[in-house]
């Protein structure tokens, strides 16, 4: 045997080293929340769980939820996403503007600014009481329906919209050649094609309907939920209920692991290759059609860029308490934030920032083990890494409160445990995005270096690394966009003191100080959108790699 | 410095892909690994290049051994198939990576790259990026960066393999010169055999992890010492005929009914052989003036390729022959028409099946 490479006994020490902080922070945390629904004693969290009718209600409201939205999700990103690649019409520039309201409205902003409309004391509200209309309570039903299609279905009309502009239209014009008619051509031959992409999005948007925790707990009202529930059971004051929170975050995971499994089925057997791509030429739409289609995107886009109007509006608005005194503007909620409790800014940009550095670190280096390096461990890894794809943040935050409580690791009141939860939730994105840059760099570059006398580690940095670069900057950006934003894991590892920008927004909105919530939000919005016009304009980042 | 492989054994988990192989290239000598994939060439290339680990036996270069030997330190240059250029370097950048890693001054690194460059015709594109080459232009980029560093050894893994078949001569040809003029000991992969045949000094054609047969290419091709090293390198006839236990020699074997005189290059063991002929080695005459070794049979099917023209034969039922003529009249046999096959005796194998 010669073995004699030394390259592979630092990678394989590395790959181990990788194997024990995941199973410390992936495993143990998970294994801790499962165990622990099994705990106290006579009548163990399962037990609980099925006497009280409370619990199951929350379950069914959660599923049905999931359900409406992500049904309305797909009525809304679907049609838009056909339309935005097959025809040209008035304002269908303001479509491109989809994906990024996505990724930038942190859901607790939407759904504030929601309030801020149609709530109890809204301006839509009040304006149209005085005029002696009610509406009925946005709480509840349709508060949560609303809100959280808006927030969601760009989801849909993203992965809608990446198959549709992948599809050949030969295949179409091949059906109509056969004698079809273009309608029925259309629907025989690019539904089936174009489906699995759009059941991925439906099945992503169903899962984080699931997972949802601010929108879920600002407008649920009564609705009893399941992510709501976990959460009062994790810190409610004085009746935290230890079993309690493990059972039902138990519950989340295993609602999540289903529809997962469903997800993988439904890909496997609906996967088809366009081989040779000649994309449709947008057709013009002009005149009434035209106009029609465009009013009515239009209008889709105007809801969804909605609570940013809203959300600067109350920023700069006088308010005493609750009440605001619209038409009047000033600084002062600004002033208040920034002079006499900047904590939760500074927080928020320390811990995404590490968060940031730390997860795109070690989710470049083991995707660049799991796909180049192969060994005994990296199958384990790939696996393991995936699996906060399978948890709620709240399941996360209450996995590592738990794990690390107390013992030889305590990290509780420490900024580091938000921190970590911010990478465990980031992390199976940004390793997807790693490994795919990853498989697209042939082996024989690397090699290439070896052969020309540089040894295996020095070459992953020359030439490996250089070529990931901007991958990793557009992770790097999207990480940021996403953990500054984070809110249901943090909400519950956090501690005096260490308040992120986020959960200041929502206590703001608990205590009904729509004012200063929104300046903060305008603030929040500010740290989400300047590293990303910085990337996108100076460096010319692609973000969207679908567009 | 030549190339020693001794008794070299390579697996892939617990699977021996190459067993107990031994291999000795000459110093300064342009050898070639010929086969179809699968049958281990590239395996082999890649553990003399030290990417695969050996599992027995040993690899020397010269005098030293490098088995235990990481890649990075075993001094080879090596041309990949897809040319592995990085993507994000320049021309220049590119060739001069291994010099930089040789810890070179800058001088000398810009003067030997300028020359190198020079060499295969690239002097003027120093500044380009790889994309902006046409793949004829890349791969000679990737072997001016192979030759830049004077390796010990030249490892090529089928290097023309992604070009068309006009830039794959012209690349060629320029491979072999500068091989030549280096005197660099070089292993090519290929499975291409008209390839091995333009540009090796030795051939070794490989099956299922062994060496069929190490020789010149005039020997691999002459005196195939089987079927299937006569069928992967040209077109060759191979017939199944009964040929019980010959001795090596002259022999007369049946084709079609006919007596056909025959070489044997090595004992035969059962009582079935092959007969090879290439079907460049048959001539085709009128019926009745074939003379001494011919055979008679039947166009069956008639190709005019310009220069020469391309038969097939049928002899009695179940034979068929590919015959290639040049020549005046070389064309002149219509479908359906009777002629006599003419063998040359020296040029007529009988083989073990």
């Amino acid at each position: 045997m010669s073995g004699g490479s030394g390259n592979r006994t630092v990678w394989w020490w590395i790959s181990l080293a990788a194997m024990v902080v995941m199973v410390v922070f992936l495993l143990y945390p998970l294994l801790t929340i499962l165990t622990g629904s099994f705990g106290g004693g006579e009548r163990n969290g399962w037990a609980q769980l099925l006497a009280d009718p409370r619990y199951l209600e929350a379950v069914r409201n959660t599923l049905v939820l999931a359900t409406a939205v992500t049904g309305l999700s797909v009525c809304l990103g679907v049609p838009l996403a056909y339309l935005a690649s097959r025809y040209e019409f008035p304002g269908k520039s303001a479509l491109a503007l989809l994906p990024l309201i996505a990724l930038v409205i942190p859901e607790v902003i939407a759904a504030q600014t929601w309030l801020m409309l149609v709530g109890n004391n809204g301006v839509v509200t009040r304006a149209l009481r005085s005029v002696d209309i009610v509406l009925p309570s946005f709480y509840g039903w349709p508060g949560l329906i609303v809100s959280l299609t808006f927030t969601y279905y760009a989801y849909v009309y993203i992965s809608t919209l990446a198959a549709i502009r992948g599809f050949d239209v030969q295949l179409e014009e091949a059906a109509r050649s056969l004698g079809t008619s273009p309608a029925r051509s259309r629907l025989k031959v690019l539904v089936p094609v174009i489906m699995p992409s759009v059941m991925a999005g439906a099945l992503l948007v169903f899962t984080m309907v699931m997972g949802n925790f601010g929108t879920s707990s600002i407008l649920g009202g009564k609705v009893r939920l399941l992510s709501v529930m976990t959460y009062q059971a994790a810190v409610a004051e004085g009746g935290a209920d230890p079993v309690m929170q493990s059972t039902l975050a138990s519950v989340a995971v295993g609602l999540i692991v289903i529809v997962l499994f469903l997800q993988r089925w439904v890909l496997s057997r609906g996967r088809y290759q366009v081989v040779q791509g000649r994309n449709a030429r947008p057709v013009p739409l002009s005149g009434r059609q035209g106009w029609l289609i465009g009013g009515a995107a239009g209008a889709v886009v105007i809801v969804s860029l909605m609570p940013l109007a809203m959300l600067v509006a109350g920023a700069f608005t006088v308010s005493r308490g609750p009440v605001m005194r619209w038409g009047e503007w000033t600084l002062a909620n600004f002033e208040r934030l920034l002079l006499t409790n900047p904590t939760p800014i500074l927080n928020t940009l320390a811990y995404s920032a590490v968060a940031t550095l730390i997860g795109i670190a070690a989710s470049t280096l083991v995707s660049y083990m799991i796909v180049k390096k192969k060994n005994l461990f990296t199958p384990a890894l790939d696996y393991l890494s995936t699996l906060p794809l399978a948890l709620s943040g709240t399941a996360i935050g209450i996995g590592l409160a738990m794990s690390f409580n107390s013992g030889w690791l305590h990290l509780t009141g420490t900024g580091a445990i938000v921190v970590l939860a911010y990478v465990i939730r980031r992390l199976p994105f940004s390793m997807r995005s790693a490994s795919s840059t990853l498989y697209n760099i042939p082996d024989s570059i690397e090699e290439a270096s070896i052969s020309l006398g540089v040894a295996p580690v020095p070459s992953f940095f020359k030439v490996v690394l250089p070529l990931m670069v901007p991958a990793i900057a557009s992770a790097m950006v999207l990480t940021w966009a996403v953990t500054v934003s984070e809110l249901s894991a943090s909400i519950i590892v956090y501690s005096g003191g260490r308040e992120t920008m986020p959960i200041q927004i929502y206590k703001l909105i608990d205590s009904n100080l729509m004012a200063q919530a929104s300046a903060m939000g305008v603030l929040l919005l500010a740290v989400i959108l300047l590293p990303i016009f910085v990337a996108t304009k100076l460096f010319r980042v692609e973000l969207f790699s679908s567009r | 410095m030549g190339i020693d492989i001794q008794k070299l054994g390579v697996a892939y988990g617990d699977h021996l892909v190459i067993d107990g192989l031994s291999l000795r290239i000459e110093p300064g000598s342009f050898f070639t690994l010929l086969g179809p994939s699968g049958c281990g060439k590239t395996t082999l290339l890649r553990t003399i290049a030290g990417f695969i680990d050996a599992a027995a036996g040993r690899i020397l270069f010269g005098d030293k051994d490098v088995t235990g030997l990481p890649a990075h330190r075993r001094d080879i240059g090596m041309v990949f198939q897809d040319y592995a250029l990085f993507p994000d370097k320049t021309v220049n950048d590119n060739v001069a990576y291994g010099l930089r890693a040789r810890g070179q001054d800058g001088a000398t690194i810009r003067r030997k790259v300028g020359e190198a460059l020079e060499r295969v015709g690239l002097g003027h594109l120093g500044g380009r990026h790889p994309a902006a080459l046409s793949g004829g232009q890349r791969q000679r980029v990737a072997l001016a960066r192979a030759l830049v560093i004077q390796p010990t050894v030249l490892l090529m893994d089928e290097p023309l393999s992604n070009l068309d078949a006009k830039l794959r001569v012209q690349v060629r040809d320029t491979i072999t010169e500068l091989q030549r003029e280096a005197g660099i000991t070089t292993v090519f992969v290929t499975h291409d055999q008209e390839e091995a045949l333009a540009m090796s000094d030795r051939i070794g054609v490989m099956k299922s992890g062994r060496l069929e047969q190490v020789g010149t290419p005039s020997e691999i091709y002459r005196d195939s010492v089987s079927s299937y090293v006569a069928d992967f390198v040209g077109a060759a006839n191979t017939v199944e005929i009964d040929a019980p236990g010959a001795a090596p020699g002259m022999v007369t074997v049946r084709l079609g009914g006919h007596a056909l005189s025959a070489r044997v290059p090595a004992p035969l063991a059962g009582s079935r052989a092959v007969l090879i002929a290439r079907p460049e080695d048959i001539a085709l005459s009128p019926q009745g003036t074939g003379g001494a070794n011919s055979v008679q049979g039947t166009v069956s099917r008639r190709q005019y390729l310009g220069g020469k023209t391309h038969y097939l034969i049928g002899i009695g039922q179940d034979v068929a022959l590919a015959v290639e003529t040049h020549g005046d009249g070389h064309d002149r046999y219509m479908p359906g028409a009777d002629v006599e096959l003419s063998f040359d005796p020296a040029k007529t194998l009988v083989l073990a099946s």
